[in-house]
């Protein structure tokens, strides 16, 4: 009797001892808030490519890269419209807005990225024609910084590809050994952040494209990647990247030292299958396309 | 009273230490004799014990080493999964495993796949002659049936070039490519100069125009020549020898492969591509020679594993025993597409006509399929993948879940 009175009052005691952190490895930090399914209203989702929530405007865009649109949500996700330039637009992939409310927005298939005036309905390449190449400019997901400069992910390249404000080619972020290039994302600081898939790392870069942190490698271990196949980093500097085998987010603190990872494979609201890109708005709601599962997953911290 | 504590502390740790060893002592004789009594009814295995390179727990009738004599959950009485057994001693072995690539048997710890456990007339307990054990896995493989064989092929010393557990290069060569085959083939001799056009291959990967093990034309060249190749128009692509660097390619890129094939560029551009950076053809074609079709770097399945290392661990994995059988067989392409594709997930074309094409029967009386039927989790149409997972799952038919417990309920809720 003494002996489990013993063991309950040293159970307690550790429980107090031992941090909350270590036992919920963040996990229960980051909770499920809704998702976007297709419905009747807007028929059902194609390939989604990418998301970009306006924080302006208060809106989320989404690009349904099959059925050739781009889909706008408002604050509480409810549909509010389709841009699709009479059949103009073909298989849309990422989307970016800068400041000035323009919309840079790839159409991989014809090797452009687009700038597109919603309100004018007014759709326009940008012109690559200055870019030294060697291999066709195949444009993959964009990232826009507070000075309005556009990068562009170029895979065939295996580089980042530079637009200045104005619209002008300002230069290009080599990813030397980068293999399989995928995604970029820009943080407050104007550091620039790639993902590459095949090599399994990312890579952080200074505004000059001087290589500061590259971390991460493919594996079965904890914090290691499967397939990772996008990134996004949030306010705090928190490096989130999403594994579209393992069908999780690994977060990465600023160091690049894995912190946790959050949701699994699985087909209910929360659960993730073939998750191939992340978005996290300002106010750090975590926005995910899941591919398999033809919606997008938003979570939060809570 | 100090020094009474200190004596009946001594006698105490005395008599603990001589009960411990007397325990032992007869525990090892009572094995001992129990093990030489299995003999009597396991007369077979008294045969072995004469062998001369008995293994040795075997030889020593230290048959609790590996066995359990009473009962076990595991077949012929181990104590153990077989893997985990071995290595338990062979730890040289265990750290093998780090290497990069290896044998598949050896990593899933089917070490008697080569191996016999007690005694073998070959060395190293294997089950058969060298030349005989590989050849009885891999007898389809790489040329063996070829006209003209390699020579240590000829001899079955498979291990003059491969490594039987691990290795850190692929098809777990002993060395890198590059320095594999000069270990006993000089190529500064002028013969082989001259047959290489004088340009200087030093350096290169021999097995780019070679089979390492067989093949129907003159010095081991492969099957399938690429055009230029074959009309030994070496400056379509290169230099040439007039230049400081004959090697080099003519132009940057891939465009070297795209000023020939224009309409594969197309094929690229698609919402799902696998464009990558540099002359990424030869990502997975050879520019020379191959014994596969279109020229393919290998076996599709080996090509395709280079990059999805992941999906190639999934396959292999043990539990997932139920496969389609094309992905058993690693062709890759009848499902995906291995350029570019518009639709989900690489598919050659819409799901349902891929698997329907050949699926016809089962297309007629299954669950209901396709526009109309709405997977209620993620509200969008039911296809095969819906519920079978073709790349190797634990369950029967390729199935995501359980048929009998769980797959159903995953939509049917309240069954």
């Amino acid at each position: 009797m003494f002996r489990k009175i013993d063991f309950l009052i040293l159970f307690l005691f550790l429980s107090l001892i031992i941090p909350e952190d270590a036992l919920c490895a963040g996990k229960a930090r980051v909770k499920h808030l809704t998702c976007i399914t297709g419905n009747q209203e807007i028929g059902q989702f194609g390939l989604l490519g990418g998301i970009f929530f306006d924080e302006r405007k208060d809106r989320l865009y989404v690009t349904d890269s099959t059925n050739n649109r781009i889909l706008a949500f408002d604050a509480d996700f409810k549909y509010i419209s389709e841009f699709t330039r009479g059949g103009d637009l073909v298989s849309p992939t990422s989307i970016v807005k800068d400041s000035k409310g323009r919309f840079f927005v790839t159409e991989p298939t014809k090797g452009h990225v687009l700038l597109i005036d919603m309100a004018q309905k007014s759709m326009e390449p940008l012109d690559f024609s200055g870019i030294p190449r060697a291999n066709p400019i195949y444009p993959g997901h964009m990232a826009v910084d507070s000075a309005d400069r556009l990068y562009i992910v170029d895979k065939a390249n295996q580089r980042i590809v530079v637009f200045g404000p104005n619209l002008q080619f300002e230069g290009e972020i080599p990813v030397k050994g980068g293999h399989g290039l995928e995604d970029v994302k820009v943080d407050a600081a104007g550091r620039i952040y790639a993902l590459s898939t095949v090599d399994g790392s990312v890579r952080v870069y200074d505004r000059q494209g001087n290589l500061l942190l590259r971390f991460g490698k493919r594996g079965t271990g904890k914090g290691e990647f499967d397939f990772p196949s996008s990134l996004a980093i949030d306010r705090k500097g928190l490096i989130y990247v999403v594994d579209q085998h393992k069908n999780q987010v690994l977060v990465f603190d600023k160091e690049g030292r894995f912190l946790f990872a959050f949701s699994r494979l699985g087909w209910r609201e929360g659960r993730l299958h073939s998750p191939s890109f992340v978005h996290i708005s300002k106010s750090g709601q975590i926005f995910i396309v899941d591919r398999e599962n033809a919606r997008i997953s938003i979570f939060e911290w809570q | 009273m100090c020094e009474r504590i200190r004596t009946y502390y001594l006698i105490f740790t005395v008599a603990c230490l001589m009960c411990t060893i007397t325990t032992h002592v007869a525990d090892a004789m009572d094995t001992a004799v129990s093990f030489k009594t299995c003999l009597k009814c396991h007369p077979d295995i008294q045969k072995e014990l004469a062998q001369k390179g008995a293994h040795e727990p075997f030889r020593k009738l230290d048959c609790s080493s590996c066995h359990n004599p009473h009962a076990t959950k595991y077949e012929d009485l181990v104590k153990e999964e077989t893997g985990k057994l071995c290595r338990n001693c062979h730890q040289r072995e265990k750290g093998l495993l780090a290497k990069k690539h290896s044998h598949v048997p050896f990593e899933q710890g089917e070490c008697l796949a080569c191996h016999r456990p007690h005694a073998s007339k070959n060395p190293k307990l294997l089950v058969a002659k060298a030349d005989q054990l590989c050849f009885g896995c891999h007898a389809k493989e790489g040329g063996f049936t070829k006209k003209t064989k390699h020579d240590p092929v000829r001899k079955g010393r498979c291990l003059s070039c491969h490594s039987p557990h691990t290795s850190d290069y692929e098809a777990l060569a002993k060395k890198e490519p590059k320095k594999l085959c000069v270990t006993c083939h000089s190529i500064k001799n002028k013969k082989t100069q001259k047959s290489h056009l004088d340009y200087p291959v030093q350096g290169t990967d021999c097995m780019s125009c070679h089979s390492p093990h067989g093949s129907n034309r003159r010095h081991l060249v492969k099957g399938t020549l690429h055009e230029p190749f074959a009309g030994k128009k070496c400056t379509t692509c290169h230099n040439g020898l007039r230049s400081k660097n004959p090697l080099g390619l003519k132009d940057k890129g891939a465009t070297t492969c795209l000023t020939c094939h224009p309409s594969t560029e197309e094929d690229f551009k698609k919402i799902n591509s696998h464009i990558v950076e540099g002359v990424f053809c030869v990502n997975c074609h050879s520019p020379h020679a191959s014994d596969e079709s279109h020229l393919k770097k290998g076996k599709e399945g080996k090509t395709c594993g280079h990059c999805h290392e992941d999906t190639k661990e999934h396959m292999r994995e043990k539990n997932n025993q139920y496969k389609h059988p094309l992905v058993k067989e690693g062709k890759c392409s009848s499902c995906h597409t291995p350029h570019g594709s518009d639709f989900r997930l690489f598919f050659v074309g819409d799901e349902l006509p891929t698997c329907t094409e050949c699926h016809e029967r089962h297309a007629k009386f299954t669950h209901p399929i396709g526009k109309g039927a709405i997977d209620p989790r993620s509200k969008k149409d039911i296809t095969c993948i819906t519920c079978h997972n073709l790349m190797g799952s634990p369950y029967e038919f390729s199935l995501r879940f359980d048929r009998k417990k769980q797959l159903c309920l995953q939509c049917h809720k309240g069954y």
